[in-house]
């Protein structure tokens, strides 16, 4: 019976998709507009409760609003971006860098979703995936970081630790 | 093929439960969240079960035991229990290191691999091993002109002071000395080439290069004082008067001094006390066994000088030995070390058999002194012959001596073997972003701690937040696991409660948490000696 298990796990192994860690959950994003990006954080560290989100939000990323959420206080930490960047007509060259979540208490058995927008600027490369890294912090010591991004022939299945990523797209229509 | 079918139809539902949870596929991932034993822990007995419990359910896909000599056990008694994998332990799990190494996969198709380390009694160590790389055939020769090179000096160099010196009436046994220092010259030069070709490990002794390898080690020293003890001792053969006399004595210095010139003893610390100790332990050999074959041989021929040189030479042995077996002790205490070497090693071992032989030796040399020597310098016949005969036993104990003596040059002294154990294995990891010095104490399998030191490519030091090492052997079946290490007062990152439970390469990745988003992953392979 035992060996059947095992073969049925390999069949899991083989034909199911590899799904991330934490990932946000559209898959696409058109540059040049603004794209609501939705964090999904399914588990704490190691079974111990989450009690810090924090998101880098990737060079190219202006205009950064992230919504609160009840039971967490938000820190919006600001810095000078890379170049300066067109919004819309407007230069903006400084702006918000990381979102941090905290105070909050997401048991291990739990699932939460965290929600920012932001302006794709149309600098980012289209067919490019951008990469939002995310640590979630449980306790004074205990952390789980998705914060890797794959190196050039490598994709996030490869990698223990992935960030989760969106796929840039061509924008369609108008604004 | 009946029971093939069966097989496969049982198959079936399992198979549609597969695709079923692949459907319901969560986003998420499998961690392991406790264990029984816990990781690195060493439990008094061999538990009777294992568990592992992972953040969600999970399926096994591969579990398997890895003991302390490398064999691996399929574990396939297990069950599950919501998140519970509870493993039935296979039966006769002996004491040393064990790796429950686990690969899963979780809800959402993705295989999740670890390790689990723990020993049972104590953490596994291996015993201490020095390569010995040099074939049968060159031991062998190495071994028999060692022992041609003592008859040599002991025999031949100590046959000649003593019969110029120590007892000058004597007329027997100048052959006898004389094949000694053409055995011992013969073996000498035969010994460069077995020495260059252990030390080159490769060649053959047709090969010049082999030869001035064996002079090139410190070898040769000894054989060049060994050459000229061996020529100037056949030349004194030849001398008489005061001539003879000063040249013995040369070749009595020269056969103390060529064995300190090089060997395991001589090497040793303190050198102050090490090289004086073999030279004194050497020349007391010399003057002692030097003396034995001719007096024999006078006394069985009833030599007119025979009676006066035992007389001479029963006078002076005494110092002799008390100095010979004095620097013996010291030379022992050193090399050993401990002594529970004395059993634990191979040096230990052939010390312990040239004590016995010693034992008779002396026992044999206690009878001659104080039964027999009076009574022959009297003049007793029966006494004389049982004398001679007696002092034909002792030679023949003294060739399995040298013989004995002449197995060292194949056993490190334990006091080599403990410093060779706590040698490091070292492994620099190089990646675009940074470097790490790692540093593993001791190299071997066992307990050990792990240093790295983190620079960046430009050879300054690294800031890191946390560091971890990853251990695998893919070899051994090993799945990855972790140990944290800790930020030290000198910079560098350690883990001191590290066990590798095999010898072998195994693949190490250092986790360098570089700032809060940004991780770099250094892998290299380090060699862990058995």
């Amino acid at each position: 019976m035992n060996k059947l298990i095992l073969a049925a796990g390999a069949l899991i192994l083989a034909a199911a998709p590899a799904f991330a860690h934490v990932t946000l959950d559209k898959g696409e994003a058109p540059v040049g507009s603004t794209y609501k990006a939705v964090f999904r954080v399914p588990h704490g560290c190691e079974g111990l409760a989450t009690n810090v989100v924090r998101v880098r939000i990737p060079e190219g990323v202006i205009a950064v609003k992230p919504m609160p959420k009840p039971g967490w206080t938000l820190e919006k930490i600001k810095g000078k971006y890379a170049k300066t960047y067109d919004y819309h007509g407007t230069p903006t060259g400084e702006g918000m860098q990381e979102i941090v979540w905290k105070g909050g208490n997401l048991g291990d058995d739990e699932y939460d979703e965290f929600i920012l927008r932001g302006y794709i600027t149309p600098d980012l490369a289209v067919g490019s995936t951008l990469y939002f890294p995310v640590v979630q912090e449980c306790g004074a010591d205990k952390a789980e970081r998705w914060i890797e991004i794959p190196a050039e022939g490598q994709t996030s299945d490869d990698l223990e630790l992935p960030a989760p990523g969106v796929k840039l797209i061509e924008k369609t229509g108008g604004h | 093929m009946i029971r093939r079918l069966v097989h496969l139809a049982r198959l079936v539902p399992l198979v549609l439960l597969a695709l079923t949870m692949q459907v319901a596929a969560a986003s998420a991932h499998a961690s392991l969240t406790g264990s029984e034993p816990a990781d690195g822990t060493v439990v008094a007995a061999a538990p009777e079960a294992y568990s592992l419990t992972f953040s969600e359910p999970v399926s096994p896909l591969s579990l398997r035991l890895v003991g302390p000599n490398g064999g691996a056990v399929e574990l396939d008694r297990f069950d599950l229990v919501d998140r519970t994998l509870r493993i039935a332990a296979p039966a006769g799990i002996g004491r040393g290191t064990h790796v429950l190494s686990w690969r899963v996969v979780s809800e959402d198709g993705h295989p999740v691999g670890g390790a689990l380390v723990f020993s049972i009694g104590a953490p596994s160590e291996g015993v201490p091993q020095v390569a010995d790389g040099s074939d049968r055939g060159v031991q062998a020769g190495l071994w028999l002109c060692k022992i041609a090179l003592f008859l040599g000096l002991f025999a031949g160099c100590g046959g000649v002071f003593a019969r110029r010196v120590l007892m000058p009436g004597i007329v027997s046994g100048r052959g006898f000395v004389a094949a000694m220092l053409l055995l011992g010259a013969a073996g000498t030069v035969l010994s460069i080439g077995f020495q260059g070709r252990d030390a080159l490990g490769a060649g053959h002794l047709g090969d010049i290069a082999v030869w001035s390898a064996g002079l090139a080690t410190s070898y040769g020293r000894t054989v060049a004082a060994a050459l000229v003890a061996f020529a100037l001792a056949g030349t004194a053969l030849r001398l008489t008067g005061r001539a003879a006399t000063a040249a013995a004595s040369a070749v009595l210095l020269l056969a103390g001094l060529a064995p300190a010139l090089s060997g395991h003893a001589s090497a040793a610390a303190p050198q102050v006390l090490m090289r004086p100790a073999v030279f004194l332990h050497a020349a007391g050999i010399a003057v002692w066994i030097g003396a034995l074959v001719p007096l024999g041989l006078a006394l069985s021929r009833g030599e007119a000088g025979a009676a006066a040189a035992l007389r001479r030479f029963s006078r002076a042995i005494a110092p002799m030995v008390a100095v010979l077996v004095l620097a013996g002790i010291a030379l022992a205490v050193v090399q050993v070390g401990q002594p529970g070497a004395l059993l634990d090693t191979a040096y230990g071992q052939v010390f312990l058999v040239k004590l016995a032989l010693l034992a008779v030796l002396f026992l044999l040399a206690a009878m001659n002194r104080w039964g027999l020597t009076a009574k022959a310098e009297a003049g007793d016949p029966a006494a004389t012959r049982r004398l001679a005969r007696s002092i034909a036993a002792e030679s023949l104990i003294v060739l399995l001596v040298f013989g004995a003596a002449a197995t060292w040059r194949f056993t490190p002294p334990p006091r080599v073997l403990t410093a060779a154990a706590a040698v490091p294995a070292t492994v620099h990891i190089h990646s675009d972003k940074a470097m790490a010095e790692i540093v593993v104490t001791p190299g071997r399998a066992g307990p050990v701690s792990v240093t790295a030191t983190l620079l960046t490519h430009a050879f300054e030091p690294m800031e890191a937040k946390g560091v971890s090492f990853v251990f695998s052997n893919p070899a051994a079946g090993i799945e990855p696991f972790k140990r944290q290490a800790e930020r030290q007062a000198d910079g560098t990152w350690r883990s001191g409660d590290v066990v590798l439970p095999l010898a072998g390469e195994w693949s190490l990745r250092v986790d360098v948490l570089v700032s809060d988003f940004e991780i770099l992953r250094l892998t290299g392979t380090l060699a862990v000696r058995p």
